[in-house]
């Protein structure tokens, strides 16, 4: 009787350690149930993403001359976020902080084209996005952590990046090639000189992840025609690149007409590799600060290929062994081999050259013209995970299925209207997804509610798991969806709050840090903003006001002490053209002159509480 | 003699729980979690012999807008020698398992009990000072509270869980343990 009393006591304290240490009371994973059926769905629930659930694409599409880029959802179609990249912003204060500040350079608009993922192994990595500017020559670096973007540089000699940003398998280097020919330096130089000063400069831009850095590595002086639209080459053609070029007419006015003359233009194909060695050689000028390769000077590592005239689109399959290109006035796609290039450049099967430029012999790099009946203004194509292409044809707004090993037409669906571009999941890497393809119309008339005469431009979701391609959905959308690029979801690992960093100088992570400091007419506010309030100087009598002279250098250093996901703040100064935000843990700061004096409150502008309306301080400014 | 002596199987339940007490100060000993409809997810504030753990500056940031003081380690000054009455507690256990004397014993269970006692009221006094002491120009009022020890407490959008940490199952268990011999060899 006495003995299992002991025994029965130590087993029952065993138990309730090892419930203790080991029970697991999570819940079991909810998503099981839900199974995919979509034969059986109607189009609205086939894009219906309940609350709670989330998409399985992120969509990028470029803003074209917003400036921005924009976040979509796949398939709920859903407008998830605008990330201004050359544009400033006052929603996230971009454009006036310090940062953003000097990445605009003093520009207030850029022409968001072609966005890029960094890839590795020629797949999309999710770190990174690139994107340039036609507008204002420029490239931009957005970190996919924070969706912000790090780094934008000018890009000299190369006018209106049209057809970049396009990247390498392992994102060793994004290609920027000129829409405008300039003269180098973008001198004066009269138009009847077009032909003999005027050049059509591709930048090879890198990116150094650490420092989160653009740069440019090199240029080449190639001749002055426009250079539309490019790819970088996949696996056997990894070291290869392809840019359509038109106006090889070199016509400097009018070009609708002038440029339209010859019946053939070229493709441009390049080999990266071999154009840095030559770099690396020695093999090139020094101009305008830039190590520039002139094809007529330096040769090799550069071919012309003859296209259909006028082209637009040239994309490499996803096993990298073909290159696609159509010439925008002509009704047909042409599939050419990149073994035969290759092979037609080892035994110099030349037709001439331009510029300096070797053209390789049509008939010994193409491999098949495909023209389906009545389809017209072929753009671009993408590909599904069979490697079966799908064209946007802008003239007759549709997309066309087709398969590039016999030509043969699969499948067309209307779309309303004049798609430019096309994406497919994923669908310009080594291993595209298939399920989605958007097409981003230019024309919107009749689809949505009216604004006015000027109409939204359009996206629309068409479904590729059926037998026959099927329109899902369309949404009206912000100027312009030129590109875009649609990465699965779980390739992209936002941060929610900024980690604190003890190293940085100017953040204050505590309200007892908070101080005002003066140097002669400088001052340095080191300030937190919290719910609710900001405190710019604990010690003061009143914490939450700055006071200095008409003419004094204001440096505000603000940092976000909230750290909780969503809690934003922002830092607007009432009259002064001042706003910027700071995210959960971030510092950010603010510099300009108080150039006006008087009584300014501040204010925040980002909702962050009940007591939001009362975040308030002054901002004075002694005469 | 041998009746005053602590059996063998005794002495080893008695090193156990020394073990058992010692083994407390690497795991949390009480907890509270805060839900409200922004905070599905909870916050939490994990209390440790040594240390606090959880969203204590959320917490904190949420607090002051009832006039709470904020919790962090500098304000429980238990926490610097804690973890030594603890150790102090598991090296008396051993001892006592050696020695395998009665009195002794006795002697454990008593301070083990007026411990465990302490523990509770001061935990209790924290609860009730923090709950009670709230600022007068706090922007939103509320009436002073006092959470409980265990169990669920409403203050305005929050629900509030306290609840009682690894570590004092674990002292809990050990305090089972060192009463059993009572039986054993009585
Ligand atoms: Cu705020």
């Amino acid at each position: 009787m006495k003995k299992w009393i002991p025994i029965a006591t130590g087993l029952a304290t065993g138990l309730l350690a090892a419930t203790v240490f080991f029970a697991d009371f999570s819940p079991g994973d909810r998503n099981e149930a839900i199974a995919e059926s979509s034969k059986n769905k109607t189009n609205a629930e086939k894009v219906y993403v309940p609350f709670g659930e989330k998409d399985e694409y992120y969509l990028f599409a470029s803003g074209g001359h917003s400036g921005q880029m924009f976040i979509y959802g796949v398939p709920s179609m859903r407008h998830i976020r605008t990330v201004p990249v050359f544009s400033p912003d006052s929603a996230t204060g971009y454009g006036f902080d310090k940062h953003s500040k000097e990445m605009m350079g003093g520009f207030t608009w850029g022409d968001l084209h072609h966005p890029a993922f960094s890839e590795t192994n020629g797949d999309y990595d999710g770190k990174y996005m690139f994107a340039t500017d036609v507008g204002n020559s420029r490239a931009a670096v957005m970190n996919l952590e924070t969706f912000t973007v790090k780094d934008i540089i000018d890009v000299p000699n190369t006018s209106g990046p049209h057809c970049a940003a396009f990247v390498t398998e392992n994102t060793e280097y994004m290609f920027l090639p000129t829409r405008f020919a300039v003269p180098i330096g973008r001198e004066y130089a009269p138009l009847d000189d077009y032909s003999e000063k005027y050049r059509g400069v591709m930048s090879a831009v890198t990116f150094d992840e650490k420092k989160e850095k653009l740069n440019i590595a090199y240029q080449v002086a190639l001749p002055p025609w426009s250079y539309d639209l490019s790819d970088a080459g996949k696996k056997v053609s990894k070291d290869w690149a392809v840019m359509t070029t038109y106006n090889t007419e070199e016509a400097t006015t009018n070009l609708e007409i002038n440029a339209s003359q010859a019946d053939r233009d070229f493709i441009v194909l390049f080999n990266w590799k071999e154009l840095e060695q030559m770099v690396k050689d020695g093999k090139y000028d020094e101009v305008t600060g830039q190590k520039m390769i002139f094809p007529e000077k330096h040769k090799g590592g550069m071919y012309l290929v003859p296209v259909a005239k006028s082209p637009h689109g040239v994309d490499v399959t996803p096993d990298g062994k073909h290159f696609i290109a159509s010439g925008k006035l002509a009704p047909s796609m042409t599939v050419f081999s990149f073994e035969k290039a290759f092979k037609a450049i080892e035994n110099k099967e030349f037709a001439g050259e331009r510029n300096g430029i070797p053209i390789i012999k049509y008939e010994s790099v193409m491999e098949k013209e495909v023209n389906p009946e009545n389809a017209l203004g072929p753009l671009h194509t993408q590909f599904d995970e069979q490697g079966m292409a799908y064209t946007t044809m802008f003239i007759s707004s549709e997309i066309v299925k087709w398969d590039p090993k016999t030509g043969e037409t699969l499948d067309r669906v209307p779309v309303q209207y004049s798609p430019g571009h096309s994406v497919a999941a994923e669908g310009d890497t080594v291993a595209p997804d298939g399920k989605y393809l958007i097409a981003l119309n230019k024309i919107a008339k009749d689809s949505y509610l009216s604004v006015g005469p000027s109409h939204p431009e359009s996206m629309q979701l068409i479904d590729l798991r059926g037998d026959k391609m099927e329109v899902i959905q369309s949404a009206p959308v912000n100027p312009e969806p030129h590109y875009a690029q649609m990465i699965k979801a779980d390739k992209i690992k936002t941060i929610t709050v900024y980690p604190k960093d003890e190293k940085n100088p100017d953040a204050v992570y505590s309200q007892e840090e908070t101080r005002i400091e003066r140097k002669g007419n400088e001052v340095h506010v080191y300030g937190i903003a919290m719910r609710s309030k900001f405190i710019f100087d604990a010690k003061a009598e009143r914490p939450d006001q700055i006071e200095v002279k008409k003419g004094d250098k204001v440096f505000i250093h603000l940092t976000n002490i909230d750290f909780d996901q969503d809690i934003t703040h922002g830092f607007a100064i009432n009259g002064y053209d001042l706003n910027i935000e700071v995210q959960p843990g971030q510092t950010n700061t603010v510099e300009f002159t108080a150039d006006k004096a008087g009584t300014f409150p501040i204010y925040c502008t980002n909702f962050c509480s009940a007591l939001h309306q009362e975040m308030t301080g002054y901002f004075l400014v002694k005469p | 003699m041998a009746g005053k002596k602590l059996s063998i199987l005794s002495s080893g339940l008695i090193a156990g729980a020394a073990v058992l007490i010692g083994s407390s100060l690497f795991f949390p000993w009480w907890g509270m979690e805060f839900f409200a409809p922004q905070y599905p997810e909870g916050l939490n504030i994990i209390v440790y012999p040594d240390k606090l753990e959880g969203e204590i500056d959320i917490v904190n940031g949420l607090n002051h807008y009832i006039g709470m003081k904020g919790f962090s380690e500098e304000n429980f000054p238990e926490l610097t020698y804690l973890k030594y009455l603890i150790g102090g507690l598991a090296l008396l256990t051993l001892i006592t398992a050696v020695l395998r004397r009665k009195k002794v014993l006795y002697f454990l269970i008593g301070l083990f009990s007026i411990g465990g006692l302490l523990g509770v009221w001061d935990l209790r006094r924290w609860l009730h000072d923090f709950g009670t002491d709230l600022s007068p120009t706090a922007p939103i009022k509320v009436d002073p509270f006092v959470p409980p020890i265990i169990g669920e407490n409403t203050l305005a959008n929050f629900i509030t869980n306290s609840y009682l940490g690894t570590g004092s199952f674990l002292v809990l268990a050990a305090f089972i343990l060192i009463l059993i011999p009572l039986w054993k060899d009585r």
